[in-house]
């Protein structure tokens, strides 16, 4: 594969667009495309702008006007990848009724994990990743995987101190079931998930000696934001969630843990899945001060305290509002969609219709406003290029980009758009894109199809023109792949 | 949990505070392009002059997740330890190794207390600041930025990269050393830095065409992540070109043996990190400013062991780096120092562990140091409202006392005010 620009390039003037098809522009756009600032080829129109000082000072020139532009961004930002069919039904029912399908079509449920079954939960974290990017590619419903890993990040627990894969497992089938219904039953699934109960120590804590852990990461990372409660708050909140235990086992098995000093343990087995269980024995029976209200207080009544809050609305509006349209909203927008997100008594249909349907989603200053995480990265690349068996290759290659499934860096889950951006991680995308090439042995798609279909025609003078000197398909897919433009959604 | 902070990650709250990035595009959006605002650009095209210093080296290990000051610097002598911790305080006291009758190290930070008998290790004790969060991520920040007030958006660190070094060009002025994003503190939109994960692997495995291609490719790239894009791309092919030389230079002096049973959230891997700062240093890179993280702090349950693990995996690297510099004879270059967010409360929990506390002792190692205790122990029995221990040194002194004593920077001008000095150095630099 040759990919290196060629010495003798010669730099063309932008060919005349008036009145070409679109097939023409994402040619001439392959062909030239040299020398201008951005080109920008949809709906037969092809722009160009004075060249630059440098390029940094320019902006993609939004096509965001053109409805097959708007659909494309919504697949791109919803749907981890799309196949040409996928994009054929979407443009052919339009952005509508795409938003209308992707909101109410009920998850896939993934195939089931074989090694959930381990006692002890003891098989390997690679199985479970792999066994979600496998659904993540052969699913009907991608956005529900999208909003699941959404979830993943926000509601987050780490497989390692979980320390049982098969609660990580269940936590994933939770996640998706739960992730387009309403906040107050996500919250109490969330406090009683067994992996969530270990990973923020909710396990171990009692009313007569709290844990303060799972308490004040609820009001500051999944509700409503430090600054909005203190610190007596979080103690009284430890009180009133103590209680809550793993499920027990529905029996165990004895197992060899080291075979060279033949030792075994007793590990937990269950034959189907669980979620916590409150122990009243464990919890706190006095009176607590809680967000400004003093009496007893059960879980359910902790959770109904901070949905009375006004913080939690706006908090999550702009959490999604991060991953899904823009990394710099404007308050009023915030505050229009907490409002909204609130009044609808916290229901996600809601709240996501809300957004897509929102001015903001398709404004220009929104297009390739968001950078694709690892991980939807890895999955369009392997849609675009028409694989499905990529799924080892993508559990290979997270870490070095920065996200490795189950395994998030802390307890704010990932972070976004620029985090994902360093020295390190670009090179690993490139090299991902290395990887990926050499795994497709056969035909590859049309280049000029992915670039249409990928990156709208929209392309820096600089992709534009390794595009036009590369010597084959695969090298034009390398340089799509690997392009900045196809780091964006 | 840990926190492993980014650079380019300007926080979410970041965006909506500073709106600093992008305020000025709207105009030009409304007219079919945009001037993006040359905030990132910065990043690329500064190139700061103005104070270049000594040939001093700094690194900080950052402890993330609340490092347990009272099982690091163990109290020997004060009942009111046990008191308070009664499942954790009898095996701490009674395996510390003792510096004096009243205070002993954790008993797993052997090779630390070697260098302290030659008067290489410096304790502030009682670290922190007026009215302590106990959030991770506030406190995090706090100390990146130094600023307990939050309205800083930079870290001291990219602070002083962007004001005392030229890093234009030269990336390897600062570096994070096994992470994949950068930490908060040594973010500055003005500085470059470099982020290497592992340099075994840090390169392209599509050769040098790769290379070429894809440094043509990420050049003038549009849009408001384009001079990030360009410049991580440049920075990453700079960097590799440097450790193709040092590699072939450098034999590392120690064994930097990464534990193979990591505790939970050290995800990465301080030895090689480690290892890769002083190859480095001693290969004469031009590198000042380097940070490396070692996570697993936030010590809420079961302490005993997770917390004497994560100090003995501290002291077997830090003790591989100060041989391996000594035996390249850059050790008196360089001052190692350990910071984390907070202390742990005094009292234990019910889980056998400890929940976010306060001030803490931190450590500053190498030859530049003048061994002893510093700061003032806080009291066990006078706690704060919250449990948690006072603060008696404020940890902008000791930043101060790194920045003017150590780098020869104009540390008033980098932190925005003077601190009382805490003197742990053995001949400051006058400024």
């Amino acid at each position: 594969m040759s990919v290196a620009p060629a010495q003798d390039q010669v730099i063309t003037a932008p060919a005349r667009t008036r009145g070409i098809t679109r097939r023409q522009a994402l040619a001439a756009a392959v062909a030239t495309g040299v020398g201008v600032g951005v080109v920008r080829i949809l709906g037969g129109s092809m722009q160009h702008i004075a060249a630059p000082r440098t390029g940094t000072t320019m902006d993609w020139i939004s096509p965001l006007k053109s409805e097959s532009a708007r659909v494309m961004q919504l697949l791109r930002r919803t749907s981890l990848g799309y196949t040409p069919t996928h994009l054929e039904a979407a443009l052919s029912d339009g952005f509508s009724k795409t938003v209308d399908r992707l909101i109410e079509t009920p998850p896939a449920e993934p195939p089931v994990l074989a090694a959930a079954n381990t006692p002890g939960g003891r098989f390997p974290v690679a199985q479970l990743q792999q066994w979600w990017i496998d659904h993540m590619f052969t699913t009907s419903t991608p956005f529900a995987e999208r909003m699941t890993l959404f979830w993943h990040g926000h509601f987050t627990s780490d497989y390692r101190k979980a320390a049982d894969d098969t609660f990580m497992y269940w936590q994933n089938l939770t996640w998706r079931r739960m992730a387009m219904t309403d906040l107050r039953s996500m919250l109490m699934s969330v406090t009683t998930d067994p992996a969530m109960l270990r990973y923020l120590d909710l396990a171990t804590s009692t009313g007569q000696s709290p844990n303060e852990n799972y308490s004040r990461e609820l009001m500051e990372l999944f509700t409503m934001g430090a600054g909005n409660y203190t610190e007596a708050d979080v103690r009284e909140g430890a009180k009133a969630l103590a209680g809550w235990q793993v499920p027990q086992p529905d029996s165990t098995a004895t197992v060899v843990v080291d075979a060279k000093n033949n030792v075994t343990r007793k590990l937990p087995v269950y034959s189907s899945q669980k979620s916590g269980v409150f122990n009243p024995r464990r919890s706190y029976k006095g009176s607590v001060t809680f967000l400004g209200k003093t009496g007893p207080l059960d879980t359910q009544g902790v959770i109904d305290r901070i949905l009375a809050q006004p913080a939690t609305a706006p908090l999550i509006a702009n959490k999604v509002v991060q991953h899904f349209v823009t990394a710099r909203p404007s308050t009023g927008y915030i505050k229009n969609l907490g409002d909204t997100f609130r009044r609808s008594k916290y229901d996600m249909k809601t709240l996501m219709r809300a957004i897509f349907n929102s001015p903001e989603f398709v404004a220009d200053q929104s297009y390739r406003s968001l950078v694709k995480s690892p991980t939807e990265f890895m999955v369009h690349t392997g849609r675009a290029l028409g694989v499905s068996s990529f799924s080892k290759l993508v559990v290979g290659h997270g870490s070095g980009m920065g996200q490795s499934l189950f395994d998030p860096p802390d307890v704010n889950g990932w972070p976004n758009n620029e985090a994902w951006i360093s020295s390190n991680t670009v090179v690993e995308r490139v090299n991902f894109v290395t990887a990926a090439m050499g795994q497709v042995k056969g035909s590859l798609p049309s280049p000029s199809d992915g670039i249409h279909r990928h990156l709208d025609g929209v392309l820096s003078p600089q992709t534009a023109s390794l595009l036009n000197q590369a010597a084959d398909d695969r090298a034009r897919w390398f340089i799509l792949l690997a392009s900045p433009e196809f780091q964006l959604k | 949990m840990t926190r492993e902070v980014g650079i380019n990650q300007l926080k979410r709250r970041d965006f909506l505070k500073a709106g600093l990035v992008f305020g000025a595009g709207a105009s030009g959006l409304a007219a079919g392009y945009a001037a993006v605002p040359d905030a990132f650009a910065r990043a690329v095209y500064a190139a700061k002059k103005e104070g270049m210093t000594n040939e001093n080296i700094l690194v900080m290990i950052q402890l993330a997740g609340g490092n347990d000051g009272l099982r690091t610097l163990v109290p020997l002598a004060d009942p009111a330890l046990h008191d308070l911790r009664p499942k954790l305080a009898g095996p701490m006291v009674s395996q510390a190794l003792p510096l004096n009758s009243q205070y002993g190290l954790n008993h797993n930070l052997g090779g630390v207390k070697r260098l302290w008998d030659k008067g290489k290790v410096a304790i502030v004790q009682g670290v922190g600041y007026p009215n302590p969060t106990f959030s991770h991520f506030e406190s995090i920040r706090i100390w990146e930025t130094g600023d307990p007030t939050r309205r800083q958006v930079d870290g001291w660190l990219g602070r002083t990269l962007a004001t005392n070094y030229d890093s234009n060009g030269h990336p390897l002025t600062g570096c994070a050393c096994g992470a994949t994003d950068a930490p908060g503190a040594l973010r500055d939109l003005q500085a470059t830095l470099t982020v290497i994960q592992n340099q075994k692997t840090f390169g392209f495995t599509g050769g040098t065409e790769v290379e070429a291609a894809v440094g043509a490719l990420y050049k003038g790239t549009p849009g408001i992540y384009g001079a990030l894009f360009d410049t991580a791309i440049a920075t990453a092919t700079e960097t590799m070109a440097t450790l193709r030389t040092s590699a072939s230079t450098y034999q590392p002096m120690a064994d930097y043996t990464d534990k193979v049973r990591l505790v939970y959230s050290s995800k990465n891997q301080l030895a090689a990190a480690l290892q890769l700062a002083a190859e480095l240093i001693v290969t004469g890179t031009g590198v000042k400013l380097l940070h490396v993280t070692l996570g697993g702090f936030d010590t809420h349950y079961t302490e005993i062991n997770r917390h004497d693990d994560l100090m003995g995996y501290l002291d077997s690297a830090v003790s591989a780096f100060y041989q391996d510099l000594a035996a390249h004879n850059m050790a008196d270059k360089v001052l190692i120092a350990t910071w984390s967010e907070f202390g742990r409360r005094p009292k234990e929990n019910a889980s056998g562990g400890t929940d976010h506390g306060a001030a803490a002792p931190l450590l500053l190692i190498g030859d530049p140091v003048q061994g002893g205790l510093y700061g003032a122990e806080p009291s066990l029995t006078t706690l704060d409202n919250t449990g948690n221990l006072k603060y008696s040194v404020d940890f902008r002194s000791v930043y101060q006392e790194i920045l003017s004593g150590h780098l020869g920077a104009d540390a008033a001008k980098i932190l925005g005010s003077s601190y009382d000095r805490v003197p742990f150095l053995k001949a400051p630099v006058a400024v």
